[in-house]
């Protein structure tokens, strides 16, 4: 697992924390099970407060990425791939927007950026 | 461009501390920044700067003249803020510029008047009645008002409310812009000042540590957060700064040009991002790494 958070970021601290957590899952850096690092753990290694953590853990839980167990932790829920996959597909379109229109500008159309990213794909 | 004040290998011992071969350069109508913890020698290093303490060894030119043969008007050309100004406590804000004005050539009541008002300052209270932000803002009225070329400002928003100090800050940069006047400041906090300064010096320790242009800092200074063990090495040992976290570090470099290729694979896989640098970050690493 990777979670660095950046005073800098315009996203508030917690909402970093469930992105990060959310990346881990859908790269498969944490699968379903994994146990997640408790509160305090996280709270401390992170320097921000537990209730910073907790309301992050608490929104991975609505929003199914994990599950607590009394007593016993927070886990990786077993997510649907397609779950991710439609999170992803989201983030991929709100950037290709920006990237689009930037590039209009400059008369690169989306037919040009499409064969950019099939030539990255075959490197 | 032209060179309003050029110092070079400025020392001065003191019983318990010296400056230590301090040289700066400031360009005409630039605003320079001072930075160090405190006692790193900046109030010593502006004395220096604004003439008000001697010069024992190394050269200073200041708007093309050294203090030592400088014609009497040179002091009038500069506008010095000391850290702690000092007035006549059971005098009026208003007597002080009746004080002042046969001292300057170019004095200016009208403007005073105006930025009095403009600090809320008001001129009829005795000295000893204003708050210590309030004698800061009465001082650097008074260096604002006698058509100085050069103002060399210690520390200029301590005590200052944010709305004060972010129209000092506002005021700073447009004489600047206006291109005729120079501004150096010192303070130990980067507080809004690291936003106007577009030349950086660094004092630690007596010493010049860093020299550098505010678009080299942004351009050099980056925050690197990775993955452990997603970077080569050898980048990883020249970090100025590393934190070590169980879930991933940050390490700060001081040269990222040069490091840009080798981070490259591990910023395009996603094991590795860049993280802005704040002043307070860079002047921490020296701090701590010293």
């Amino acid at each position: 697992m990777f979670v660095v958070l950046s005073p800098t970021h315009p996203d508030p601290m917690y909402k970093q924390v469930t992105d990060q957590i959310k990346d881990a899952i859908a790269s498969g850096d944490l699968k379903p099970n994994d146990r997640l690092p408790s509160v305090r753990e996280l709270s401390e290694a992170l320097n921000v407060s537990a209730i910073t953590i907790k309301r992050a853990y608490q929104d991975l839980e609505t929003d199914g990425f994990i599950l607590t167990r009394a007593g016993m932790g927070s886990f990786v829920a077993p997510v649907e791939r397609d779950a991710l996959r439609e999170r992803k597909l989201a983030e991929v379109q709100e950037e290709l927007r920006r990237l689009v229109r930037s590039s209009t500008k400059f008369g690169i159309s989306a037919g040009d950026i499409a064969r950019l990213a099939r030539q990255i794909e075959g490197d | 461009m032209d060179t309003v004040l050029e110092a070079t290998d400025l020392t001065k011992h003191y019983e318990d501390f010296s400056l230590r071969g301090a040289s700066l350069t400031v360009r005409k109508g630039s605003v320079s920044g001072i930075f160090g913890p405190n006692a790193a020698g900046k109030s010593t290093l502006l004395r220096m700067l604004a003439g008000q303490t001697p010069v024992p060894d190394g050269t200073l030119r200041v708007l093309g003249q050294s203090y030592a043969d400088a014609d009497r008007d040179l002091k009038n050309r500069i506008g010095y803020v000391p850290q702690e100004p000092v007035f006549y406590e059971n005098r009026t804000v208003e007597w002080h510029a009746r004080f002042a004005a046969p001292c300057f050539a170019r004095w200016d009541g009208a403007a005073f008047h105006r930025l009095l008002e403009d600090f809320r300052v008001n001129p009829l209270k005795k000295v000893k009645h204003l708050s210590g932000g309030q004698k800061k803002l009465l001082s650097l009225a008074l260096a604002f008002s006698h058509g100085a070329e050069l103002l060399i400002l210690d520390e200029p928003t301590a005590g200052l409310d944010i709305v004060h100090r972010r129209s000092l800050l506002d005021r700073l940069r447009a004489l600047a812009n206006a291109g005729d006047t120079t501004v150096v400041v010192a303070s130990h906090i980067t507080d809004g000042l690291d936003e106007i300064a577009e030349d950086i010096t660094f004092l630690h320790d007596g010493r010049v540590v860093l020299r550098e242009s505010a678009d080299d800092l942004a351009t050099n200074w980056k925050w690197v957060i990775y993955k452990d063990g997603s970077i080569d090495r050898a980048v990883e040992e020249r970090f100025a700064s590393v934190r070590r976290q169980p879930f991933g570090s940050r390490g700060l470099t001081g040269d990222f040009p040069a490091v840009r290729e080798a981070l490259a694979p591990a910023l395009a896989s996603g094991d590795a991002r860049l993280d802005h640098a704040s002043l307070e970050d860079i002047l921490l690493s020296f701090i701590k790494g010293a």
